[in-house]
């Protein structure tokens, strides 16, 4: 991996995202990448609260109205995520902290598609109590979101190798 | 003011408790990973209603959704208390810092907008169900609310722009990021 490493780290956009004093640069795409991250993790987390029962007046179904903000977040967060592996492709693949959170991202993404067709989608489960694989499905999202949110964070404080250049 | 940052600076730093278990290996990192967990609730479950207000998923009636908010205030309180933890341990990191300052601003800006929402159009607003429509004073509110937020969020994540701390130069195994080994 060692070559691409170096030649995605010599380029000129790589060198600017990770060297640059802007404010736009690094630490924008930081930001971004938080913003996507809440609304990704917490309005999931607010659609699985309610799944698992907490505000039952809430109809199920129309939560799917929140679907698209979560969507973006996903796009939000998978757009700057990608800028920032280009900064820094060496540190994130060398970190099993890396691999660790992309599983619990793409195992929340994969229970996100199936809780808003299986379970939002399923107008019998409008206003009643949600049982059984409904139930387990906002469970183990939230552990996916937290898995990810904890990963995430334990990135910036490990690394084996920072850059190949 | 600098007579203020230095007392707050001395003041702050003298809890050694906190900052002898916040130095403690990898609880600097576990606490950021709470306060991020802490962030979400509070973004997701009063980014909801914040919407509702707006307009958005108007079959949902407000009361049923409001029930969503103790655990947006349970985010709330993780992040104070986790929050408080780094500003004990590092408190010229922040009390010097820009990003801070604005983040005290917009924290500050969203509790007030908190407090109005509850002082002045709750009343008004709870009893909306299902299709209803809340008044345009409390829709402002909603998108002050997210406006704030996101705010509270940036210039958060802005801190390590204006205090970059820093890494070994020697990299180990896992470790050398850490600020406290």
């Amino acid at each position: 991996m060692d070559p691409v490493f170096v030649w995605v780290e010599s380029s000129t956009f790589s060198i600017w995202t990770r060297e640059s004093t802007s404010v736009f640069a690094f630490p924008t795409f930081l930001a971004v990448h938080a913003i996507g991250m809440a609304l990704v993790a917490g309005m999931g987390a607010a659609i699985n609260l309610r799944i698992l029962g907490v505000a039952p007046g809430v109809p199920l179904t129309e939560m799917k109205r929140f679907l698209p903000f979560i969507w973006a977040g996903v796009w939000l967060c998978a757009a700057s995520g990608a800028i920032l592996l280009v900064a820094y492709p060496t540190k994130a693949f060398t970190n099993p902290f890396f691999y660790a959170k992309l599983i619990f991202v793409a195992l929340g993404i994969v229970q996100l598609r199936v809780i808003g067709s299986r379970v939002l989608g399923d107008a019998s489960l409008d206003m009643t109590p949600v049982r059984g694989r409904g139930r387990l499905l906002a469970v183990s999202s939230l552990v996916c979101w937290a898995g990810a949110i904890g990963t995430g964070r334990f990135l910036a404080y490990t690394y084996i190798r920072l850059l190949s250049i | 003011m600098g007579d203020l940052q230095l007392w707050l600076v001395r003041t702050l730093g003298s809890v050694d408790s906190v900052s002898a278990l916040m130095r403690t290996s990898w609880a600097w990192p576990v606490c950021e990973s709470l306060h991020f967990v802490g962030l979400c609730l509070l973004f997701g479950t009063i980014g909801m209603f914040d919407l509702r207000l707006l307009g958005l998923a108007n079959r949902v009636p407000i009361a049923a959704l409001h029930r969503l908010v103790p655990w947006g205030v349970g985010g709330y309180v993780l992040n104070l208390t986790t929050g408080s933890m780094f500003l004990l341990t590092e408190p010229d990191q922040y009390i010097y810092n820009t990003s801070f300052h604005l983040k005290m601003l917009f924290m500050s800006l969203a509790g007030l907008n908190v407090a109005i929402f509850y002082l002045r159009v709750f009343r008004e607003v709870k009893p909306v169900g299902a299709g209803g429509d809340v008044p345009r004073a409390a829709k402002f509110i909603g998108a002050a609310s997210l406006f704030l937020w996101i705010g509270v969020m940036v210039c958060g994540r802005l801190l390590t722009f204006y205090r970059p701390y820093l890494c070994d130069p020697d990299p180990g195994f896992l470790l050398n990021c850490l600020p406290y080994g």
